[in-house]
């Protein structure tokens, strides 16, 4: 049951056809993971802790670097040098002290990451390493987990929410790892705002999925380009022989 | 196989790039699609050469919406989409 200052707190959300009071109970009573508090991270993590996601935990091994200014806007330039999950859960604590945030300042490993994902409800995906979400894929889909894939570099972004058993897994459509010469933000740069437009649709992706609510971005890729201001839905089909959803 | 197939004539295929490797196409758009004659023998391969996109700049090659590996055969009126590993977070 919702209180009076949750009510108020809410009341936007709760006005929503779909929503209402016990959909904002649903909110409170999920549990997300966001796997990196970068710049997909911020956002993710940002919004989730306003909608009133009771449990987030955030998971980063990094410090705040000067670079990471220009689009982690979860990070200040007083934040430089100090651990991202303490900067970012300082943020989400002060926008929303009603929430358990939950730190964890280590990378996922092929050691920790079942432990790490093992109930959570959903987890969003801030990372930029394709083997970091090959785990996180892995262990969703081992656990019946949704998972919401992002990534983003230069100017374009992508997206694609996946529901173990029913949906194709981030394998069925990227089996391998990149090459090692292709592209990296790194390298090419990323445009501040591209993060954050994927980040926001991933946190619409957990919230709606948290709720019950509308139609999921499963079965296709949303693709964006900020310099032509285009998004496209590519379908995708599951991979019969998929080496991690291939049996589920 | 049509009888334009069996006369020796090209096939075509719905071709789309996404995320950048438009850069490596004249004229050719962020995922809007465009056709390609391609012959009866090539596979994925083939196609990336004739467009002229480095292969390691490929990191998924959906056909149809499943993703293929590069020598799978195309069809005709196959619809190809082509990403590079959009990575960054």
């Amino acid at each position: 049951m919702l209180d009076e200052h949750q009510l108020l707190r809410y009341d936007r959300n709760i006005l929503l056809n779909g929503i209402g009071a016990k959909g904002q109970q649903k909110l409170l009573n999920s549990k997300v993971l966001v796997v990196g508090a970068g710049g997909l991270g911020s956002p993710i993590a940002f919004y989730l802790a306003a909608a009133g996601v009771g449990t987030l935990g955030i998971m980063d091994a990094d410090d705040v670097d000067y670079s990471n200014l220009q689009r982690q806007i979860i990070h200040w330039t007083g934040d430089v040098n100090r651990p991202k999950v303490e900067s970012a859960a300082e943020k989400l604590k002060k926008l929303n002290p009603g929430i358990e945030v939950i730190e964890y300042r280590e990378r996922l490993t092929e050691k920790n990451y079942l432990d790490k994902i093992r109930g959570y409800d959903a987890v969003a995906d801030g990372t930029d390493s394709f083997p970091t979400r090959f785990l996180i894929n892995d262990a969703c889909v081992r656990y019946g987990i949704a998972y919401m894939y992002g990534g983003v570099l230069g100017f374009v972004g992508q997206a694609m929410t996946v529901i173990p058993g029913s949906t194709p897994c981030l394998r069925c459509i990227f089996p391998s790892e990149p090459d090692s010469n292709a592209p990296t933000c790194r390298e090419e740069g990323v445009l501040g705002t591209v993060p954050g437009v994927i980040g926001s649709i991933i946190a619409t992706e957990v919230i709606k999925y948290s709720i019950g609510l509308g139609e999921l971005l499963t079965g296709r890729i949303l693709t964006y380009d900020g310099l032509s201001m285009q998004f496209f839905n590519v379908d995708v089909e599951r991979t019969p022989d998929c080496p991690t959803c291939g049996g589920v | 196989m049509t009888v334009a197939l069996l006369r020796g004539e090209y096939m075509q295929v719905e071709v789309r790039v996404f995320s950048g490797l438009e850069k490596f196409l004249d004229q050719k758009r962020f995922g809007e699609p465009f056709s390609v004659e391609v012959q009866d023998n090539w596979d994925l391969r083939s196609l990336l050469d004739h467009l002229s996109i480095p292969k390691e700049q490929v990191f998924t090659k959906l056909v149809n919406g499943k993703h293929q590996e590069l020598d799978y055969k195309l069809n005709d009126g196959d619809r190809v989409s082509l990403f590079p590993p959009v990575g960054g977070g």
